[in-house]
């Protein structure tokens, strides 16, 4: 039974599990703390906020290995219906800024009211999420979320006032994902966001994502095209 | 911003815990009228007792009923108004793919975790979503298709993109159901010329289906499920097509992929079985059969037959018995359910017989005998059949008689279920038997139709009407006569006048007439001319 071609292909059914078990843990912890959390009516610790935030990140990650492994199996698609680009960026805004207001960062979203994309919105909010929250890291105080129509794409952009990206990344964005253990950059994040826009396809155009220095707040750019 | 004070709201959760961060969140946005379920049961009830205006109902409520199958005991009660929100609350990333029933879906899903102000988002959106389409909406719930129709068009006019699409997505449905194949082609191919969905591609599809290119479709249907493999629906019109072309093989491979993707859905394990059934697969039978009645406990698709067909398979296999637990299970499973104390009245029946216990056979054939002539007019065609042929082997040709005669009255335009009767009756006794029936009925209908139609050029309307009205008593599901009395009707509106009670009336003839299936080249006209009497009507007054 155990012999390496076996394990090599019983392992992502096993990862996938595992990862699945994972997320309901957490989904437990996430119970637990917010039954802790309602014995401090007034005066609520501000660990509670980051325990939301770490927590957050954790389940992203959880969410975004579990959808690779099925795009894997041929057990996932896109769902892509016609949304409200200011809905979508109020979802991302309803969910993090409370959070970022934790550390002092504000998150500004800007967009065109009659602006609307064809896309898979619970993907792509999730991927949007995750930039933001690596632009969080990055930034100094300000965050900026937009979208706007450039021909034939709706293109989603997160601006950040940090140092921007260094050269050796900008190099060549789609081989290289920034991993970087120290900082706790699997290169996970960048990975899903490629994959999920190469999955939006409308003819012979498909989505892809962009890195630069181009920021409006003289930080980093992330641009995420959608067809 | 929206205003929670005056929704009554209901939370389904089975964890104490998510329940009070729930409450917390939707007290702390103003909600003054919140109920808790712990369960789907206790939900049920609460929706039984109060007309909830949110539902927010987790889908995995631990051992009993999930939310899914809340939500569809809940619309078959109609305990949900259509002005009712119902979101289903998963940890799902793709929920409307994987959780999706046939044909049964909540207004949204909400994907945990949330926050307060994401859940006071997503309300306020299905809200104006919900009112936006509430004309169309309101007027399905009370079956006037082509009322929605118009209302739709007129929403379509008014260009608003946040429902357009929706609304395009209802227009062609609706055109589908009144089988005005011809706008449902052209909605689809419109939006498929903006953009590749999925859901225009599977329209295509099943307008091919009900045109009869069944070939065609399956061919689309298949680079569908290819292309998009968690599109579960497309296998459900594979599978009928393939039936369609008498490919039971295929049809079961279809329903097979879609089960093994989301194997919860009790809909299509109780048609696995029966296609299985019907290619003597007897394994496969088994198992959907038991997987059906498993799944059938908490739901209300819950089918007395699925119990009897696995009765009957394990005869075939390995008779004993223990087959008759299945019969106590049954009785068990539907305490109050008529059809199903004739079911189990003629499964016991035949599971003696197969025992070779005549004398218990003979005693439970009675009983059955005796069942049949309290309820059995109420009871499914299916089994009906059942106990037709069960009385024609005890020698009782008179009840077999009576219940052939009345199936092929009610059936008259169902050429698959006349075929499949005659199939019966010339295995039983001879060729001549079912035609003869069918063709006297067929007879009669022609007899009714002329009188109901000379009396009408005449100009005797009310003589005409009754003689269509008795024949609806005897004949309810017959086209021919559901379209006459609707023309008739809509006629003396026109020439005559009348009050709204008529109106309804001829409503009420025409909706069944798109229930029957009559296209609309043939009821629209007539239902374009109702609509402009009770146009006129309106402004008169």
């Amino acid at each position: 039974m155990s012999d390496s071609t076996t394990t090599a292909v019983h392992f992502p059914a096993i990862l996938a599990s595992s990862v699945h078990d994972m997320k309901n843990s957490l989904s437990n912890l996430r119970a637990l703390i917010s039954q802790l959390e309602s014995r401090y009516p007034d005066n609520k610790p501000p660990e509670f906020k980051l325990l939301e935030f770490e927590s957050n990140r954790l389940n992203n990650s959880l969410m975004q290995l579990l959808t690779l492994y099925k795009i894997e199996a041929s057990q996932f698609n896109v769902s892509i219906d016609e949304y409200s680009v200011r809905d979508i960026l109020d979802e991302i805004v309803a969910q993090q800024s409370s959070l970022l207001a934790l550390s002092k960062i504000e998150l500004v979203a800007e967009c065109n009211d009659d602006l609307y994309c064809f896309c898979d919105s619970t993907m792509i909010s999730n991927a949007i999420s995750t930039l933001v929250n690596n632009a969080q890291r990055y930034c100094r105080s300000k965050i900026l979320l937009s979208a706007k129509q450039e021909e034939d794409y709706v293109v989603f952009y997160i601006e950040d006032d940090g140092a921007g990206y260094p050269q050796h990344f900008l190099a060549d964005t789609q081989k290289y994902y920034g991993i970087d253990l120290a900082t706790g950059n699997t290169g996970l994040g960048l990975f899903f966001v490629a994959t999920i826009a190469k999955m939006h396809r409308n003819g012979d155009n498909f989505g892809f994502i962009k890195t630069d220095n181009d920021s409006h707040l003289g930080g980093a750019r992330f641009s995420l095209y959608l067809p | 911003m929206l205003n929670l004070s005056p929704q009554k709201i209901l939370i389904v959760e089975d964890q104490a815990v998510m329940r009070e961060t729930l409450k917390h969140i939707l007290y702390g946005m103003n909600a003054k009228q919140i109920i808790e379920a712990e369960n789907g049961n206790n939900a049920i009830a609460a929706m039984i007792k109060t007309r909830f205006d949110i539902v927010l109902c987790d889908y995995n409520l631990g051992a009993g009923k999930n939310g899914q199958q809340v939500l569809e005991e809940a619309r078959h009660l109609k305990l949900l108004p259509f002005s009712a929100l119902f979101l289903l609350v998963t940890s799902e990333q793709n929920p409307a793919m994987v959780l999706s029933a046939v044909g049964n879906k909540p207004d949204d899903y909400l994907i945990k975790p949330f926050n307060g102000q994401q859940l006071l988002n997503r309300l306020e959106r299905c809200f104006i979503r919900k009112s936006a389409l509430a004309d169309v909406e309101s007027e399905l719930d009370k079956g006037n298709l082509y009322q929605a129709i118009t209302n739709c068009e007129t929403l379509l006019a008014q260009h608003d993109k946040k429902i357009r699409m929706q609304l395009l997505k209802i227009r062609a449905e609706l055109a589908l159901k009144i089988s005005d194949f011809k706008t449902a082609k052209a909605v689809y191919l419109d939006v498929l010329l903006e953009r590749d969905l999925p859901w225009a591609r599977l329209g295509l599809a099943i307008v091919a289906y009900s045109e009869g290119d069944y070939f065609d479709a399956i061919e689309s249907l298949h680079e569908l499920t290819e292309q998009f493999p968690m599109l579960l629906e497309a296998y459900d019109w594979l599978a009928k097509a393939y039936e369609a072309t008498k490919n039971v093989d295929g049809a079961i491979s279809a329903i097979t992929q879609a089960i093994e993707l989301s194997p919860h859905t009790i809909l299509r394990q109780q048609q696995l079985a029966l296609l299985a059934d019907s290619v003597n697969s007897l394994d496969l039978a088994n198992k959907a059969y038991k997987a059906a009645i498993k799944l059938g406990r908490n739901s209300v698709h819950k089918s007395s037959s699925d119990f009897s067909g696995l009765a009957k398979n394990l005869l075939k296999t390995k008779a004993n018995s223990t087959v008759l637990n299945l019969v106590s299970e049954l009785l068990e499973q539907f305490p109050d359910d008529p059809e199903a104390r004739l079911r189990a009245a003629a499964l016991e029946t035949e599971i003696y017989r197969t025992l070779g216990k005549n004398e218990l056979a003979q005693k439970s054939y009675e009983k059955t005998v005796k069942l049949n002539k309290q309820f059995g007019s109420e009871a499914s065609r299916e089994l009906r059949l059942e106990i037709a042929q069960t009385c024609f082997q005890r020698g009782n040709t008179e009840i077999f008689d009576q219940i052939m005669q009345e199936l092929i009255k009610t059936n008259i335009d169902d050429k698959k279920f006349l075929e499949s009767i005659t199939r019966i009756c010339t295995e039983m006794m001879n060729e001549n038997y079912a035609e003869s029936l069918i063709h006297r009925v067929k007879q009669e209908l022609v007899d009714i139709n002329n009188r109901g139609v000379s009396l009408f050029k005449e100009g005797k309307i009310k003589e005409a009407l009754a003689v269509f009205e008795q024949a609806i008593s005897n004949l309810p599901n017959n086209q021919t006569i559901v379209l006459n009395i609707s023309k008739i009707m809509v006629h003396d509106l026109k020439t005559s006048g009348g009050d709204s009670e008529k109106i309804q009336k001829a409503q009420a003839y025409i909706n069944k007439a798109i229930q029957l299936g009559i296209p609309h080249d043939k009821i629209g006209g007539l239902q374009a001319e109702l609509a402009r009497i009770t146009h006129h009507q309106h402004h008169s007054r």
